[in-house]
């Protein structure tokens, strides 16, 4: 059935036997849609739930909308979330997510589908053929071995190519179908559009850990390895066509809410207030600094969105990267480059490098780092104790980029060990010390630290130890970026410390609401029940407005706007908050804490998994350096600032570099945190009660079989 | 702008203008939002100069108190170490201090290039 926002189906792909199955999306709803939609399928129809290996046959992996894909919501309606068992992390690759924008999840929800469950294995490589109802498993050996961008424009031929296909269309064992779902080939009709691809390039092939998933020419899902997950199921690529829409139950409150978005939110743009603190409505700037001869641009975004993060450059290279991966590379180029041009240049081609191979750029940013050390210090190179032949002298050539990229997804030279886990190679080189001296920054999981180091940034930190990878949720680190930029530029702060933590605690129910202690940071408060009620906040607010509404975690939550009087940010709020947005689409009535407790379901569902691969509180601490190391002052930056109490509960900003973690205090806060959250605090485990409050007795039944059932008394 | 340093001889510029060894790197990190700080270092001065340009996305992280140690030993130019000291004293804030340095190390590393027969 179709329920407004929704699709109304979700398609099962059995890649064993190559057949496509629509399901109802109906029973899927209570869990929103994304992430929520993702784990409740996982749990489902993943008949092995003890797998710690994605690339294992009984992993299954889903790609999942939400109801707000393919609509105006601002900052929301092109994000696609994937989940299944990753690959590559350390001790163990847990159930995980991973994210990415531009039109696939768009394009997926016109062509009548609210999501897609990847099941079993191919005996061959395949690429899926998705116009509106019709599904096809059609021949990928001769798309295997291309690069990403390759296999999409070879898709796009194949597409637009009538009557190409030469076998016949799937018999879907489908509900009763719309008039849609009915429709021949020759009935389709026609369309301008191209159709959306997500695929793999030879770093998924290659069952590497680091395979991403790529989207067009900048969208990559790179965190969790599930690019090695399709690679293991010899799935190449996914293309959808659509030429159907997304019911909206109110249109009239969701353009205004749209309206009050940019009226109150908004950055002027005839007039643009360049110090103005705000995450929606910025100005349609690019995120990546380009120097000439590529500052001719103009903005690109996701489907719907207003920002327009991205760019696309006179140049023609670079096109669509926006974040991380356009500068994993910056600390080497800027040792060969003779200028900023060239510099650019090769930090722009080198993200087209990675989106290419289908690579997730991140662990090369902590992880270079690494190898340079080790061939500095002359253990890495040729004729070595870890041989490679890679040309490490000329490190910031785009030579090198392409050939160290070149290894890692080809599992060639010392790609060959990476790609079990960067973790794994460390071990297996016998280069354990690296992770107590901090050579090698891999905080927790197996994963690299993100650049807000846990021991400053604690949410950070904590929210992903308690989860299953780097948590990558910008919730709250502007506070560190933007005051930190303030005192570097000596400007007075616009907003002082208790203000800036009261506007947050305003809109942060239900456990830190009015509770300012949550932002402080201080030392005396880094292992307390108000920290860990921040991290429970920031970890249900993200399982479902973030990873299962989809909207962009670069611009939500917005919980202080310098453009309104009053300084309030949009999240929570009447007019434009995430909720308004929500029941705009679907019709739902739900309020801003609603959501919150959705994303706690979803929150205790994933647990549940991570519980059945084997979890247990003592796998959960960080890497050894963390502990046993300092937060160097100055050594990457001179200050970290935050908000802090003193000794008389007055609020500053203070620099929180030059402390370590203490591992017992972490210890009694994960303690802390379990206790909140309902959990055995033994062992961490979710709890019967605490799963039936949440109407989840199911969960608790498969836990109890399993015998990893929380005990009550604790 | 001119500075107070004498030309460099022909033995300075070229370790003005020589990267040092990896030991003798000088930590120097990024701050760019959204991702967050980039850990690296800096070998040469003609990187420093490069590492330090105006940049509207991000923000150079470095020791300023640090790097006029470091170049009076690693690099051998007392009189850029000592005007840069006097420059990082003086600075209004950590920005001003950094620009201060890039363009005092831009006129360094002219002159260097300029004793070495580089066009500067």
């Amino acid at each position: 059935m179709t329920s407004s926002g929704y699709a109304g189906k979700i398609l099962r792909l059995d890649l064993t036997n190559r057949k496509a199955i629509a399901i109802d999306t109906e029973p899927y709803r209570r869990w929103g849609g994304g992430h929520g939609m993702g784990s409740a399928l996982f749990w489902d129809f993943c008949k092995d739930k003890t797998i710690t290996d994605g690339r294992h046959p009984a992993n299954v992996c889903c790609v999942a909308t939400s109801p707000l894909c393919g609509t105006i919501v601002p900052s929301a309606g092109g994000r696609c979330e994937v989940v299944g068992v990753g690959v590559g992390q350390y001790p163990v690759s847990w159930f995980t997510r991973t994210n990415f924008g531009g039109r696939f999840s768009t394009m997926l929800k016109y062509a009548g589908w609210d999501a897609i469950v990847i099941e079993g294995k191919a005996d061959s490589p395949v690429w899926i053929d998705i116009r509106n109802g019709q599904v096809q498993f059609r021949d990928a050996r001769d798309l295997w071995g291309k690069d990403t961008w390759a296999t999409q424009l070879e898709i796009r031929k194949r597409t637009g190519v009538k009557g190409g296909a030469k076998t016949r269309w799937q018999d879907l064992d489908a509900l009763p179908g719309t008039d849609q779902d009915r429709e021949s080939e020759a009935e389709l009709g026609r369309t301008t559009q191209k159709p959306a691809t997500l695929c793999i390039g030879p770093a998924g092939e290659n069952q590497t850990g680091h395979g991403a998933l790529i989207h067009d020419a900048g969208n990559g899902a790179g965190q969790g390895g599930l690019g090695a997950v399709w690679g293991s199921k010899n799935l190449k690529a996914i293309s959808v066509l659509g030429t159907g829409g997304v019911k909206v139950h109110d249109p009239k409150t969701l353009l205004q809410a749209r309206v009050v978005t940019k009226e109150k939110y908004v950055t002027n743009w005839q007039a643009p207030d360049f110090q103005a603190w705000t995450r929606i409505g910025g100005l349609p700037k690019p995120i990546v600094q380009a120097a000439p001869p590529t500052d001719e641009r103009r903005p690109q975004s996701c489907q719907g969105c207003i920002n327009g993060c991205r760019s696309r450059y006179n140049v023609g290279y670079g096109n669509e990267s926006a974040c991380q991966e356009t500068f994993w590379y910056g600390p080497y180029v800027r040792k060969i480059a003779k200028n900023a041009a060239e510099d650019t240049e090769i930090n722009l081609k080198g993200a087209d490098i990675v989106q290419k191979y289908g690579i997730n750029s991140f662990v090369l940013q902590p992880g270079l780092h690494w190898l340079e050390h080790l061939y500095e210090e002359g253990v890495l190179g040729p004729g070595r104790q870890i041989p490679s032949d890679l040309p490490w002298e000329s490190m910031g050539t785009l030579d090198f980029a392409e050939k160290i990229v070149h290894a890692l997804s080809t599992r060639t030279d010392i790609g060959a060990d990476l790609a079990e886990g960067w973790v794994q190679a460390a071990l297996k080189w016998g280069r354990e010390e690296d992770l107590h001296t901090g050579a090698l920054q891999f905080s927790y999981w197996g994963v690299p630290e993100h650049g807000y180091d846990p021991r400053a940034e604690l949410e950070w930190g904590y929210g992903s130890l308690m989860g299953d990878r780097d948590t990558n949720t910008h919730c709250f680190n502007y506070i560190f970026t933007n005051v930190s930029a303030a005192f570097a530029f000596g400007k007075p702060l616009r907003i002082g410390a208790e203000e800036m933590v009261n506007l947050h605690v305003k809109k942060m129910a239900p456990y830190a609401k009015d509770r300012p202690e949550v932002l402080d940071y201080s030392d005396a408060n880094m292992y307390s029940e108000a920290i860990a009620q921040i991290v429970r906040w920031q970890q249900h607010y993200c399982r479902f407005y973030k990873n299962s509404a989809l909207f962009c975690d670069l611009k939500w939550p917005d919980f202080v706007n310098t453009n309104v009087p009053n300084l309030e940010g949009a999240t929570a709020s009447t007019d434009a908050g995430e909720q308004v947005f929500w029941n705009a689409v679907t019709g739902d009535n739900i309020s801003f804490e609603d959501g919150i407790e959705i994303g706690r379901r979803i929150w205790n569902l994933d647990n549940a998994i991570w519980t059945l691969q084997g979890r247990h509180r003592d796998m959960v601490h960080f890497a050894p350096y963390l502990y046993k190391t300092v937060y160097k002052k100055g050594e990457v930056f001179p200050f970290f600032m935050w908000t802090c109490r003193d000794e008389k509960g007055q609020w500053h900003y203070r620099d929180l570099m030059g402390r370590s973690l203490d591992k017992a205090k972490v210890d009694e806060w994960k303690t802390i945190f379990y206790r909140l959250e309902g959990w055995d605090t033994k062992t961490g485990w979710p709890k019967r009660s605490t799963l039936e409050k949440m109407e989840m007795g199911f969960v608790a039944d498969a836990l109890e079989r399993a015998g990893r059932l929380g005990e009550e008394a604790s | 702008m001119s500075y107070s340093l004498s030309q460099p001889g022909e033995s300075l510029s070229r370790r003005i203008l020589s990267p040092v060894p990896y030991k003798e790197r000088f930590p120097a990190g990024r701050l760019k939002p959204p991702v967050g700080v980039i850990p690296g270092d800096v070998r040469s001065l003609p990187e420093l100069h490069l590492y330090l340009e105006p940049d509207e996305a991000s923000l150079p992280g470095i020791r300023l108190e640090a790097l006029s140690a470091w170049i009076e030993k690693c690099i051998g130019d007392k009189d850029l170490a000592e005007s840069i000291r006097t420059i990082v004293a003086a600075r209004n804030n950590y920005v001003d201090g950094c620009l201060k340095v890039h363009k005092i190390l831009g006129y360094r590393l002219d002159q260097a290039r300029r004793v070495m027969g580089e066009s500067a």
